[in-house]
C-alpha cells in the first residue's frame, strides 16, 4: 500500500463512518429490529415474513455450515396437543436452511416421555426427516459431553449433546406453553432439552439455573411457535387443558426479549411471568424491557 | 388357543414349582408332590407326555427323519449334563429366576421378543438342535428335566435290557436322549424320557418296561450328590413364603405391578417367568422383582427409579403370552391404576431450598399431581388422588435422591382411576393483537 491509497482509504472510511452516524435513527432501526412478532394463520408464511424483517435467513446460515435445530419434541403427544413444536414449521425451516447451502441440518431433543414415542407422535421425526434433516437420538448419556459453564451463576457444569457442541449455527425453536414447574416454557427453558441431566436444575432451582444454559454456547436465533398456547396443565397437557389461540410467531436473537414477549402473552391470559427472565437479563443475555427495544409487529 | 395354553401352564412341573415358590398353596404343593412320586414310580414320562416343548422337539425329529434318519449314539453321563440346569435351579432358589425362566420349557415356548423383536431365537435354536441331535436340551439345559432326572434315576418301573440282548446297538441308534448303551447292555433311567422308540426297534424283544430290581448299586458319591441335588429341588419348592419374607426383611411397600396384572394373585398364578414384558418395555421400567415382595419371586414389577410407565404404551400386555398381564386398549390403559402417589412434602426441594421445581407435575400425564400456590409464595405440588394411575413419572422426575420426595406405592388389587375432566372446548383468544 502506498501513501496515496492509504490516504484514500482513510478518507473513505472517515466519510463512511460520518454518514453512518448521521443517518436518522428510525432508518437504522428499520434495518434490523431486535424482535419480530408475526401474527397470522400459517406458521410457514409467518416464519418467512419474520425472517425477512430480521434481514433474511441468509444472515444466519452460510453455505457449508452444520446447523442444529432444537425444537421441543419432548412429549408423546399428537401435534394438536401443542405440547411440541409444530412439525410443519420445522419442516419448512429445514428446507429453507438446506436451500441456503447448509451442509447438514440436525434435529434432536432429550425427551421427557419415552424418546421413540415422543419423536414419532410429535410428528417431528417424520416431518424433519422428509424435509432433509437428520433426526438424531439423544436418549443416552453417551451422546452428551460434559462442559464447564463460564460464568455460570448457579449451574457450573452440564452435559451438552455432541451435536450442540459441534454445530456452526444453533436455532432454538420452542413452543410457548404454560409450565407446571417453571411457570412458562419458551426460548430459554427449551434448552433444558439440549442437555442430559435436568435434575441438578430442578434441585438448585429452575429460575436460578435456566439462564446459565445459554452462557456456554448461545443459540444464534430463537423462533417461538406461539400459534396455540397451553394455558394450564403444561408442559404435557391434560384432559382439562385450556388453550389460547394467539396465532403468533416470534423471532429474535435475544432470548430474554423473546421470553419477555412470551410472558406478556401468558400474562394477558392471567398467568404469571417466570423469574428466570430477570435472571437472564442480569447475566447479560438480553433485554427484558421491551420498551427499550425495537419490536416489529407484523400481520400476515 | 389361550385355554390350551393356560391348561398346559397349569400342568407344567416347572411352572408349578414357580407358582409354589411365590404363592404356596395346598393344591399346587399336592400337584408337585404327585408328579414327583409318579416320576419316582414310573420314570420321566412327564417329558414325553406332558411337556409341550418335548412334544415339539419330537415332532421336529420326526419331520427331519422323513428326509434322513438321524443316527444317535450312546453318550455317557457326565457332570456337564448337570451344570446349567443346576445353576438355574440354584439361582431360582435364591430368587433369581432369569435363567430358570429362560430354560424352563413352557416359559421358553411362550416367551417373546428375546432380541427386542422378531422370533424367539433360543426356541428356534432348541427346535433345530432337536431335529438333528435329539433331546440334547432336556439333558443339558432343562431345569425341569434335571428335577425329574434325579427322581427317575431310581424309579421303580423302568426300561431294562434283558440278558437275551444281542448287543446289536439298534436301540442306541434311535435313542434321542442317547441314554441307552446297547453294546454294554446298560440304560440310564434318569435320562430316559420313555419315548419307547427303542422298544420298537429291538429285534428280539430284549427291552422291556417294568419292575426291575436295581442291579448295580450306585456309587456312594454319585448317590450322595444326587441326593443333595434332590434336596435343593425339593426345598426350593417347599420353603414357605413367610420364611423368605423374614430372610429378605419385611417389604416396605407393595411393589407396583405392571398394568393389566389385575392383582398379585393373578400375576402369581399366570406369569410363566418368561420376562417378555421386561424385554419389551420401552422405558426399561419393568424389572424382574428381586426382593420387592416374597410373593413375586422375580415376576415383573415397575421400578420407577429406572423408568416410568409410558402413558399411552400397552406393549407389555400385548406381548404377555400367558395373559398374566391382560391386554389393555390405550383408553383402558390411561385409567388403569397400578399404584397410588405419596408426597413427602418436607423432603421436596421447593420446601427445603425455597426454589421452584415442579418436575413431578410436569411429567404427570393425568393431572393427579399439579402445582398450587402455597402460602410461601411458591407453587408446590398438590395431589388429586383419584386421578393417579401410579405410572411413577413423578417419582422418576423428582430431583431428590436416593429416595424421591414423591413416589408411588403399588396396589395388591389394581383399580381404575378417574378420568380427567374435559373442561374447555373452545380456544381462548387475545383481546389485542400484540399484548406487548
Amino acid at each position: 500500500m502506498n501513501r496515496r491509497t492509504f490516504l484514500k482509504t482513510l478518507a473513505g472510511g472517515a466519510l463512511g463512518l460520518g454518514l453512518g452516524a448521521l443517518a436518522p435513527p428510525t432508518l437504522k432501526a428499520a434495518a434490523s429490529p431486535d424482535l419480530v412478532a408475526v401474527k397470522g394463520l400459517d406458521l410457514t408464511t409467518m416464519f418467512d415474513r419474520g425472517l425477512e424483517a430480521l434481514g433474511g435467513l441468509g444472515r444466519y446460515i452460510k453455505s457449508g455450515q452444520t446447523v442444529l435445530i432444537k425444537p421441543n419434541m419432548a412429549w408423546a403427544v399428537d401435534p394438536e396437543g401443542a405440547a411440541n413444536t409444530n412439525p410443519a414449521l420445522i419442516a419448512h425451516m429445514v428446507k429453507n436452511i438446506l436451500n441456503l447451502g447448509a451442509k447438514k441440518v440436525y434435529v434432536y431433543d432429550n425427551t421427557c416421555d419415552n424418546w421413540s414415542d415422543a419423536y414419532r407422535m410429535s410428528g417431528l421425526e417424520s416431518a424433519a426427516t422428509d424435509a432433509g434433516a437428520t433426526v438424531a437420538p439423544a436418549y443416552q448419556e453417551g451422546y452428551f459431553q460434559k462442559v464447564t459453564i463460564p460464568g455460570g451463576a448457579t449451574l457450573k457444569t452440564t452435559q451438552y449433546h455432541e451435536l450442540y457442541l459441534e454445530a456452526d449455527v444453533i436455532i432454538n425453536v420452542p413452543v410457548l406453553k404454560h409450565h407446571g414447574g417453571a411457570k412458562m416454557t419458551a426460548a430459554m427453558k427449551n434448552l433444558m432439552g439440549a442437555i442430559w441431566d435436568r435434575r441438578p436444575l430442578h434441585r438448585e432451582g429452575l429460575d436460578e439455573t435456566i439462564p446459565d444454559l445459554l452462557l456456554y454456547k448461545k443459540p444464534n436465533l430463537h423462533v417461538v411457535d406461539a400459534a396455540r398456547v397451553m394455558l394450564n396443565g403444561g408442559p404435557r397437557g391434560r384432559g382439562d387443558t385450556r388453550y389460547l389461540s394467539s396465532q403468533m410467531l416470534l423471532v429474535s436473537e435475544d432470548p430474554v426479549a423473546v421470553d419477555a414477549a412470551c410472558a406478556k402473552i401468558l400474562e394477558a391470559s392471567g398467568l404469571k411471568a417466570p423469574d428466570y427472565i430477570r435472571q437472564g437479563e442480569s447475566l447479560g443475555l438480553g433485554v427484558a424491557d421491551l420498551t427499550k427495544l425495537n419490536v416489529q409487529r407484523l400481520s400476515v | 388357543m389361550e385355554g390350551i395354553l393356560s391348561t398346559l401352564a397349569r400342568l407344567q412341573f416347572g411352572q408349578a414349582l414357580a407358582r409354589l415358590a411365590s404363592s404356596p398353596s395346598y393344591p399346587e404343593a399336592l400337584y408337585v408332590v404327585a408328579i414327583a412320586l409318579i416320576t419316582w414310580l414310573l420314570g420321566r414320562w412327564f417329558c414325553s407326555f406332558v411337556c409341550p416343548l418335548g412334544a415339539l422337539m419330537d415332532l421336529a425329529g420326526r419331520l427331519k427323519g422323513l428326509f434322513s434318519r438321524t443316527k444317535f449314539t450312546h453318550q455317557p453321563q457326565t457332570y456337564k449334563r448337570f451344570l446349567i440346569p443346576t445353576l438355574a435351579l440354584l439361582a431360582f432358589w435364591f430368587g433369581a429366576t432369569t435363567l430358570f425362566g429362560l430354560l424352563e420349557p413352557y416359559s421358553l415356548l411362550v416367551a417373546k421378543s428375546l432380541l427386542y423383536a422378531g422370533p424367539n431365537l433360543i426356541l428356534v435354536g432348541v427346535i433345530i438342535l432337536a431335529a438333528f441331535k435329539g433331546r440334547v436340551f432336556c439333558d443339558y439345559l432343562c431345569p425341569t428335566g434335571l428335577s425329574l432326572k434325579i427322581l427317575a434315576s431310581r424309579s421303580l418301573l423302568r426300561l431294562t435290557i434283558r440278558d437275551s440282548c444281542l448287543s446289536c446297538g439298534a436301540c442306541s441308534r434311535v435313542c434321542p436322549t442317547s441314554c441307552v448303551d446297547g453294546r454294554a447292555k446298560a440304560l440310564e433311567p434318569g435320562r430316559c424320557v420313555l419315548c419307547l422308540d427303542c422298544l420298537a426297534v429291538c429285534p428280539n424283544g430284549s427291552l422291556t418296561y417294568g419292575f426291575e430290581s436295581i442291579k448295580l448299586e450306585p456309587k456312594r458319591r454319585a448317590f450322595l450328590s444326587q441326593a443333595a441335588l434332590g434336596l435343593v429341588v425339593a426345598s426350593s419348592s417347599l420353603a414357605p413364603a413367610s420364611l423368605r419374607a423374614k430372610a429378605y426383611g419385611q417389604p416396605e411397600a407393595v411393589p407396583v405391578l405392571p398394568p393389566g396384572a389385575l392383582s398379585l394373585a393373578h400375576l402369581g398364578a399366570h406369569c410363566s417367568l418368561c420376562h417378555s414384558c421386561v424385554r419389551i418395555c420401552p422405558n426399561h421400567a419393568l424389572v424382574p422383582s428381586s426382593n420387592a415382595h416374597p410373593a413375586l419371586w422375580n415376576r415383573p414389577v415397575l421400578d420407577a427409579y429406572v423408568g416410568f410407565c409410558q402413558y399411552d404404551c400397552v406393549l407389555c400386555g400385548q406381548i404377555c403370552p400367558t395373559k398374566a398381564l391382560i391386554p389393555l386398549t390405550v383408553e383402558e390403559k390411561r385409567v388403569a391404576r397400578v399404584g397410588t402417589v405419596f408426597f413427602e412434602r418436607p423432603e421436596c426441594v421447593i420446601v427445603r431450598n425455597n426454589t421452584s421445581c415442579g418436575a413431578c407435575a410436569e411429567l404427570c400425564p393425568t393431572g393427579a399431581v399439579s402445582m398450587i400456590m402455597a402460602p410461601s409464595g411458591r407453587e408446590e405440588p398438590t395431589i388429586q388422588d383419584n386421578l393417579c394411575i401410579g405410572c411413577g413419572a413423578c417419582q422418576q422426575a423428582c430431583p431428590v435422591r436416593p429416595i424421591s420426595a414423591i413416589r408411588v406405592n403399588g396396589l395388591l388389587i389394581q383399580q381404575t382411576a378417574a378420568r380427567p375432566e374435559k373442561i374447555a372446548t373452545e380456544d381462548e383468544t387475545l383481546t389485542e393483537d400484540f399484548p406487548f
